[in-house]
C-alpha cells in the first residue's frame, strides 16, 4: 500500500481503511454461526408470538368436546388437546406468553442488576450488603425459590414476573459487579476524576457503558432460564393460572395423556427447547461477537474472508 | 520571588493505611512554583513523585485508605482542606493532570471530541455546540492531524502520540493554571516523545501556566524544566536549576543519576554507573538520611541521624550531612557504588 501524500490521499485511505473496518465486522457477524442461526430462530419466534395467533383461526379457549385429543390432522395441524383445543393456536398464544414473560423479566433483572452491581462496585461499603443479599438469593435453588415466591404472592402473570425478576436479578448483578470492579480500575476512569467528574457522573458516563457488553450476553441466558423457569413454574401449577394458554400448562395437561397423545407433549416441548436453544446459541454468539479475544472458529473464517 | 507562588507545598505527607500498617510515601516535601514555570520531578520508581502530585489534586481520595498532613496552597486556598464538591471544581479547572498511558487514559466508548466537551460542559456550562467548537479548536491547538475527522472518533483510532495529544486538549480545556504532567512521554517513542515535549513548552509559554513535570528520564529535564526537584523515597533530596543539576550536582543520589544517564561520547568499554541496591521498601525506611543504605560515602552519622536541608548557593538546597567535603574531593567512597 502506498503512503498517502497529500491530504486528500489521506482522507481516501482512511475513508477506505474505515471500509474495510466495516467489512470485517460484517464478515466476523456473518461467520458466527451460533449468533447468525440463534438471532434467526429468535427471530423467527418472537414474529410467531406476535402475529402468529392472528393467523390462526381457532380460538384458544373454544372447547369442543368431540375432537378431543385428536392426533395431527389438516383441520388441526397439531392436533387438540384434551378439551378438544387446536393445539397450534394454544402453542401459538403459548409463544405469546412466554416471550413476553421472559421479555420483561429479562429487562427488569438487567436493569436492577445493573444498578445493584455498578453501585456494589463502586461503594465498597453498599458492596458487602448487595452482595450478601445477592449470595443469600443465589443460595436457594432457582426454581425452589419461585415456588415460594410465587406462594406468597399468588398465582398470576404479574407474580411470576416479580418472583422471576428477583429470581434473576443477583446473578446479573454478580455479573456487572465484576465486570464493573475491572472498569473502575481502568485508567481513564482516573483521567476523568482528575478532570473534576464526581461519582454519578463516573457511574452513569462512564462505568456503565463500558460494563454494556458482559450485561448484553448475560441478558440472552437470562431470557432462556426466565423462559424455562416460566414453563417449569406453570408446569407445577404455581405459575399462569389454568385456561391461560402457556407452554408449562400445555405441558401439564399433556401429562396424564402422555401414552395416548403424544403431540401434545411433543409440540409444546419443541417450542421451548427451540427458544432456549437459540437464545443459548445467541448468548454464545454474542460473546464471542463483543469480546474480541476470544478466539472461535467463525473469527478465523472472517479473517481469512476479509484478507 | 516578589510574585506570590503559584502552587506552595509545605510538609506535605501522605499516609497509606495498609494490612502492614500506616506507609509514608510523602514524607514531608516542601517546595514552592512561581506561574508559568516548568518544574521538573525527578526520582527512581518508587520514590513517591506519583503519589506526590496525586496528592495535590487529592486524587487518592478514592483509590486508598490516605491520609494528609502539610498544606497545599493554590492561590491561597489549602487543598487539603476543601469540602470535595470544591475539589471537583478545582479539578480539570484550575489543576489538570496528563497521565503516563495515553493508549488506556481515554473512555473507549465515547468519541474523542465528546471526551474533551465532557470537561467543558461540566465546568463551564458550555451548550453543546460550543463545547463541539471549542474542542474543535482545542485540538487544533494541540496540532493533530486533520483535526475535524479527529472528533468523531473513537480512541482506538488514534495512534499513541494522538491520543496523548487528545489528552493533553482534555487537560486544558478549561485553562488551567496548573498542568500536572505525569511521565506523560514514558509510554511514547523517542519521535512523538519530542513533538509532545515541545506542544508543553509551547503551550506552557503561550498560556502561562505553570507544569509540574514528573519523569525519571533526566535528558527530558535538560530539555524543558526551569528548575528541578530530585526526590528519594518521599523526600525531596535536592532542588536546584536545571543549569546547576548538570553543572553542579551536589547530593551523591543526584550524583548517581546523572552518572548514569548513557553518553553518546563515553568509553564504550566501560560499564555504564549504576546506583548499588535498590530503593529501599517503605516499610523499612532508613533511620537517618534515606540515602545512607545505598549511599557510597554514608558513615554511621548518616545512618542515624536525617540532615537537615541545607542551602548551597542562591535556590540550591539539598539534604546531605557531607555535600561540601563531597565536593571538594576530601570525602572517600566507601564500599557501595561503583
Amino acid at each position: 500500500m502506498e503512503l498517502p501524500q497529500t491530504k486528500s490521499q489521506f482522507v481516501q485511505l482512511s475513508r477506505k481503511l474505515r471500509k474495510e473496518q466495516r467489512l470485517l465486522s460484517y464478515f466476523r457477524l456473518r461467520t458466527n454461526y451460533d449468533l447468525m442461526i440463534g438471532a434467526i430462530i429468535l427471530g423467527v419466534l418472537i414474529l410467531v408470538a406476535f402475529i402468529g395467533p392472528l393467523l390462526s383461526p381457532y380460538d384458544p379457549y373454544a372447547m369442543k368436546v368431540l375432537d378431543r385429543l385428536k392426533p395431527p390432522s389438516a383441520a388441526h395441524w397439531l392436533g387438540t388437546d384434551e378439551f378438544g383445543r387446536d393445539l397450534l393456536t394454544r402453542v401459538l398464544y403459548g409463544a405469546r406468553v412466554s416471550m413476553s414473560i421472559g421479555l420483561t423479566v429479562t429487562a427488569l433483572s438487567s436493569l436492577l442488576g445493573l444498578i445493584i452491581g455498578v453501585y456494589a462496585a463502586y461503594y465498597k461499603s453498599l458492596d458487602h450488603i448487595l452482595m450478601r443479599i445477592c449470595d443469600g438469593l443465589i443460595a436457594f435453588p432457582g426454581i425452589l425459590l419461585a415456588i415460594a415466591l410465587m406462594a406468597t404472592l399468588g398465582a398470576s402473570a404479574t407474580n411470576v414476573i416479580i418472583a422471576l425478576t428477583i429470581v434473576f436479578t443477583p446473578s446479573i448483578a454478580r455479573t456487572i459487579r465484576s465486570a464493573a470492579l475491572v472498569v473502575r480500575e481502568q485508567a481513564y476512569i482516573e483521567a476523568i476524576r482528575a478532570q473534576g467528574a464526581n461519582n454519578a457522573r463516573i457511574i452513569w458516563l462512564h462505568i456503565v457503558p463500558n460494563t454494556l457488553s458482559p450485561l448484553l450476553v448475560q441478558a440472552a441466558f437470562v431470557f432462556a432460564e426466565a423462559i424455562l423457569s416460566e414453563a417449569a413454574l406453570s408446569f407445577l401449577g404455581a405459575g399462569i393460572p389454568a385456561p391461560s394458554p402457556s407452554w408449562g400448562n400445555i405441558l401439564q395437561a399433556s401429562k396424564p395423556v402422555i401414552s395416548k397423545a403424544w403431540w401434545m407433549v411433543t409440540f409444546p416441548g419443541i417450542a421451548l427447547i427451540l427458544s432456549v436453544l437459540s437464545l443459548n446459541m445467541l448468548g454464545d454468539g454474542l460473546r464471542d461477537f463483543l469480546d474480541p479475544r476470544s478466539k472461535r472458529r467463525g473469527n478465523k473464517k472472517a479473517r481469512r474472508a476479509a484478507s | 520571588m516578589s510574585q506570590t507562588p503559584l502552587l506552595d507545598v509545605r510538609n506535605l505527607r501522605t499516609h497509606f493505611y495498609t494490612e502492614r500498617g500506616r506507609v509514608t510515601a510523602v514524607d514531608g516535601v516542601s517546595f514552592s512554583m512561581e506561574p508559568g514555570e516548568i518544574v521538573g520531578i525527578v526520582g527512581e520508581s518508587g520514590c513517591g513523585k506519583s503519589v506526590m502530585s496525586q496528592s495535590i489534586i487529592r486524587l487518592l481520595d478514592y483509590a486508598d485508605d490516605v491520609s494528609y498532613e502539610g498544606e497545599v496552597r493554590l492561590g491561597g486556598e489549602n487543598l487539603l482542606q476543601l469540602s470535595n464538591s470544591r475539589m471537583r471544581k478545582i479539578r480539570g479547572n484550575l489543576v489538570s493532570m496528563v497521565f503516563q498511558d495515553p493508549l488506556t487514559s481515554l473512555d473507549p466508548v465515547y468519541t474523542v471530541g465528546d471526551q474533551i466537551a465532557e470537561s467543558l460542559r461540566q465546568h463551564r456550562r458550555l451548550s453543546r455546540r460550543e463545547a463541539r467548537e471549542k474542542a474543535l479548536e482545542l485540538l487544533r491547538m494541540t496540532g493533530i492531524p486533520s483535526p475535524e475527522q479527529r472528533l468523531d472518533e473513537y480512541p482506538h483510532q488514534l495512534s499513541g502520540g494522538m491520543q496523548q495529544r487528545v489528552m493533553i486538549a482534555i487537560a486544558l480545556a478549561c485553562e488551567p493554571q496548573l498542568l500536572i504532567a505525569d511521565e506523560p512521554t514514558t509510554a511514547l517513542d523517542v519521535t512523538i516523545q519530542a513533538q509532545i515535549l515541545e506542544l508543553i513548552v509551547e503551550l506552557n509559554r503561550k498560556l502561562g501556566m505553570g507544569v509540574l513535570f514528573i519523569t525519571h528520564d533526566l535528558g527530558v529535564v535538560s530539555e524543558i524544566c526551569t528548575s528541578v526537584k530530585v526526590m528519594y523515597l518521599g523526600q525531596i533530596v535536592e532542588e536546584m536549576t536545571t543549569a546547576q543539576l548538570f553543572a553542579n550536582p551536589l547530593h551523591p543520589y543526584t550524583q548517581g543519576l546523572i552518572r548514569s544517564i548513557p553518553r553518546m561520547d563515553g568509553d564504550r568499554r566501560q560499564k555504564l554507573h549504576i546506583i548499588a541496591g535498590t530503593v529501599p521498601s517503605l516499610n523499612d525506611k532508613p533511620q537517618g538520611c534515606r540515602f545512607a543504605t545505598r549511599c557510597p560515602y554514608a558513615d554511621d552519622k548518616c545512618r542515624n541521624e536525617e540532615p537537615p536541608i541545607a542551602t548551597a548557593e542562591e535556590g540550591h538546597r539539598l539534604k546531605c550531612w557531607y555535600y561540601e567535603e563531597i565536593s571538594n574531593g576530601l570525602r572517600e567512597a566507601v564500599g557501595h557504588g561503583d
